[in-house]
């Protein structure tokens, strides 16, 4: 993510320059946020993107003096919930916890599209991003990367992987490695990551692409083996687990990420308080634990950054889905 | 020995702070009034309490979460002997002979009973999950996709024996929830099916969306379309205690429903919801005399009442041993645990050990608190429910659209309780049960996507189902089921049996 490089370093000068600038700002916009603001989070409660949506809204409530509550809009894989922000009135009051699946994947796997990620969109701030991590279960006989692709070179219609499911992050995870690797797996989609680790730890799938965050108990147990992460940097919760690209695969690089979003048109000082706003909550040691606690690191950007982010994405994953062959209607 | 009774002694010490008691109090009394309510479901309210557990310690949080959900169960027992409207869809069984208890004068002595058998299959359930939580995750795991369409193979061929009236519209009703399991977008694909290029159908029909409707609009409309049959019940509730003989008739359907209760509820996949199925099946068919069953046979409350109520506490293994939700319910805990930082699976019981076994403890704490919550506050129940129609009806509806709308914010759920509310009325006045359809829509689900993973792994070779011990097995059992139901004598005993029920 070079684009997004500078951001680290954005961090620590945007926070004080946010926590320096925000009573300023907020006094020369007059009133925003008079009133409680809606969290769009387009998946169902309980979710990873639930869990990050609902730390951030609680932070964002101190930090704009004002409530922001979440509302669970699911549907289509997150796209009603994103579709509804797209649709919403510019004034800063409806905002939407974006991710990869609903600003990269979706509109590319959907023939159908129900916006544009880039022009339906007021881009405010990325906010954290969490790795995905190539798991096996123990008995498969390749304890590193090369020795996985050996064995499936070995035997290209033996082996299957498994996903949380059809067109998300860690299926298409999969489908890069099986590109970048040259290599052949049956893709096993799953309801979620639950069922498909259960599965991968009893043996019944031999591998599996899932979020660091859920299959880490399993690595730490030992009941699955960890081969990679699919970050360009190694995971801080798991130091001696090595890259996909220190394995053996160059520029292999895919995490998830969750960003929020303004529908179209809002204006600029509203999207700068929410920028600002994000960067303030997101500076708070507390949240950043609790965030780290499952994977999840801190990672802010500027609403620049973030158009530009969206469409690197784009950019990254349309081969990826077109080679997938897993265009729906 | 030694080390399971300093876990639980270091449970029940957590359990017993004076914080978590009010917790646990506080989660059983609201859980029961959302069991007592149709349509307001422990999902729907589990999912709008989570933003208020923050505050919370993780402990006190989920152990009032976990009260909500066990909760639920008892009080969806009360709606269903006293209004014959399940509460929740593990109390759908009891409405069979409970009504027809309070219908005689009796409903004092069901409740009661069912009750007590809740608290007795509650009490063997903790103890199960404390003596075997870590062994039984082994079974879950050696359930492979074949052993689990396999299950539901077996789980529909006893919803065709169980289902009153004729076999044929029994089949035709679980084919219409076979059908209806399959709008949405096709899980192997993505493709979307049946939507009609709806965006509200592209994830499916939503179950509470389809059992709100069928159960609880459709049950409105029919008690609208007969004023006079008022359900709930004018008889005298009567005593709460069952006298000596009643209780020597419930025993032994009470260990058999706690047991078949507590192995279904283990089984991700919902398994929870088929033992009070399961039991009530078995209960009639060793009863000397089946034609009292749908007529207030208190061994048709004892053993589903039992077997809900353990069903319900085992489905806490896989959770919190495994980390993987067998229901939608724990799927909302996996979503709290990780709120408070607490990452679900294997490191629960070794890392988070307060919380693993102070949870543990806290559901018998719980399950004795509902005993005394229950049976002195009836009469407050039944008050509740004495409501007049002209004030519950808009009640409930609005409890059903606001629950519903409050999970996915989507008016279209709104709408579609209402459709299936009318679809429910419509198959009442055909003669077609409702429940056979419900249990082919989840099973449906399920089973499609078990029996296409099982044909990807094998690459399409059919003998994975045989070829498997467990899968063979169940198979059989299935089978024989239903050749059972299907022979002449058999089919004329069990005609006569439901006719009746």
């Amino acid at each position: 993510m070079p684009h997004l490089q500078p951001s680290r370093r954005a961090i620590l000068a945007g926070g004080l320059a946010a926590a320096a600038a925000l009573p300023l700002s907020a006094r020369a916009q007059g009133a925003y946020p008079t009133r409680p603001i809606t969290l769009i989070v387009p998946f169902a409660a309980g979710g990873s993107t639930d869990v990050v949506g609902r730390l951030v809204a609680q932070k964002l409530s101190e930090v704009l003096g004002q409530q922001v509550v979440v509302e669970n809009v699911v549907g289509a894989g997150g796209n009603v919930g994103a579709a509804r922000v797209a649709k919403a009135e510019p004034d800063g009051y409806t905002i939407l916890m974006g991710t990869v699946a609903t600003h990269a994947l979706n509109p590319l796997i959907l023939k159908r599209k129900p916006y544009d990620p880039v022009t339906d969109f007021a881009p405010v701030a990325l906010l954290a991003v969490v790795p995905n991590v190539l798991i096996v279960n123990p008995s498969l006989p390749a304890k590193n990367v090369q020795e996985l692709i050996a064995l499936l070179k070995a035997d290209p219609k033996k082996y299957n992987y498994a996903s949380s499911g059809i067109g998300t992050p860690l299926h298409l995870s999969g489908e890069l490695f099986k590109s970048m690797a040259g290599v052949q797996m049956q893709h096993i989609p799953y309801r979620g990551s639950g069922p498909a680790l259960n599965d991968v730890v009893a043996g019944q799938v031999p591998i599996q692409f899932d979020n660091l965050p859920s299959a880490s108990e399993f690595i730490r147990a030992g009941t699955l083996r960890a081969l990679a992460v699919t970050t360009k940097e190694r995971a801080p919760s798991f130091p001696d687990v090595p890259t996909l690209a220190e394995a053996g695969l160059p520029n292999y690089e895919t995490y998830t990420w969750n960003a929020l979003f303004a529908p179209p048109g809002t204006p600029r000082p509203i999207v700068d308080a929410l920028n600002a706003a994000a960067r303030k909550a997101l500076a708070d040691p507390a949240l950043v634990e609790r965030l780290k606690t499952f994977s999840a690191k801190v990672q802010l950007s500027t609403p620049e950054e973030l158009g530009e982010h969206v469409k690197a994405e784009t950019a990254k994953w349309t081969p990826v889905v077109r080679e997938a062959g897993i265009q729906a209607d | 020995m030694t080390d399971l009774l300093s876990n639980l002694g270091l449970g029940f010490a957590v359990a017993l702070s004076l914080q978590n008691v009010a917790l646990c109090f506080l989660g059983c009394l609201v859980g029961t009034l959302i069991g007592v309510l149709p349509g307001v479901g422990p999902i729907a309210t589990i999912a709008m309490l989570l933003p208020i557990t923050f505050g919370l310690d993780p402990v006190g949080a989920l152990i009032m979460l976990a009260g909500i959900y066990y909760g639920a169960q008892y009080g969806g027992s009360t709606t269903a002997i006293l209004v014959n409207i399940p509460g929740e869809a593990t109390s759908v069984v009891t409405t069979l002979d409970g009504h027809q208890m309070a219908r005689q004068g009796r409903g004092g002595i069901a409740l009661g009973t069912a009750a007590i058998a809740s608290f007795f299959a509650g009490t063997v359930a903790t103890v199960l999950i404390a003596a075997l939580g870590a062994p039984l995750t082994r079974l879950a795991l050696i359930f492979g996709p074949a052993e689990y369409f396999a299950l539901m193979v077996m789980g529909l061929a006893f919803a065709v024996v169980l289902a009153h009236g004729s076999v044929l519209k029994a089949v035709a009703m679980i084919l219409v929830g076979i059908l209806l399991s399959s709008v949405g977008t096709d899980l192997e694909t993505g493709q979307e099916r049946m939507t009609f290029g709806f965006a509200f159908l592209t994830d499916g029909v939503d179950f509470s969306v389809l059992a709100m409707g069928l159960f609880g609009i459709a049950e409105i409309l029919r008690n609208l379309d007969q004023s006079e049959t008022r359900d709930v019940v004018r008889a005298q509730i009567g005593r709460l205690l069952p006298g000596v003989a009643e209780l020597k008739q419930a025993t032994p359907a009470t260990l058999r429903g706690t047991a078949i209760g507590a192995i279904l509820g283990i089984l991700p996949g919902n398994g929870a919801v088929l033992g009070p199925f399961a039991s009530y099946t078995i209960e009639k068919k060793i009863a000397r005399d089946p034609s009292r069953f749908g007529r207030g046979a208190i061994e048709g409350v004892a053993g589903p009442e039992s077997a809900n109520n353990a069903g319900a506490q085992t489905a806490f293994i896989p959770l919190l041993t495994l980390g993987i939700p067998p229901n939608a319910v724990m799927a909302l805990m996996v979503g709290a645990m990780t709120i408070h930082g607490i990452v679900p699976g294997p490191g629960v019981m070794t890392k988070n050990p307060n919380l693993f076994w102070g949870m543990i403890a806290s559901m018998w704490i719980g399950n004795l608190m509902l005993l005394v919550i229950n049976l002195p506050l009836v009469g407050l129940w039944v008050r509740l429910l004495k409501v007049p129609y002209r004030l519950m009806f808009p009640a409930i509806l609005m409890f059903c659209s606001v629950g519903i709308y409050s999970i996915g914010s989507q008016p279209t759920d709104v709408m579609l309780i209402g459709v299936f509310g009318l679809m429910g009325y419509l198959l009442i006045k055909f003669g077609f049960e409702p429940a056979p359809l419900l249990l082919g829509f989840v099973l449906g689900k399920l089973m499609e996507e078990y029996l296409r993973r099982s044909l990807t792994l094998s690459r399409g070779d059919l003998m994975i189902f045989l070829e498997r011990p467990i899968s063979a097995v169940l198979f059989v059992i299935a089978f024989a089921i239903i050749a059972a139901a299907l022979l002449p004598s058999m089919r004329k005993s069990r005609d006569e049996v439901f006719t009746e029920a």
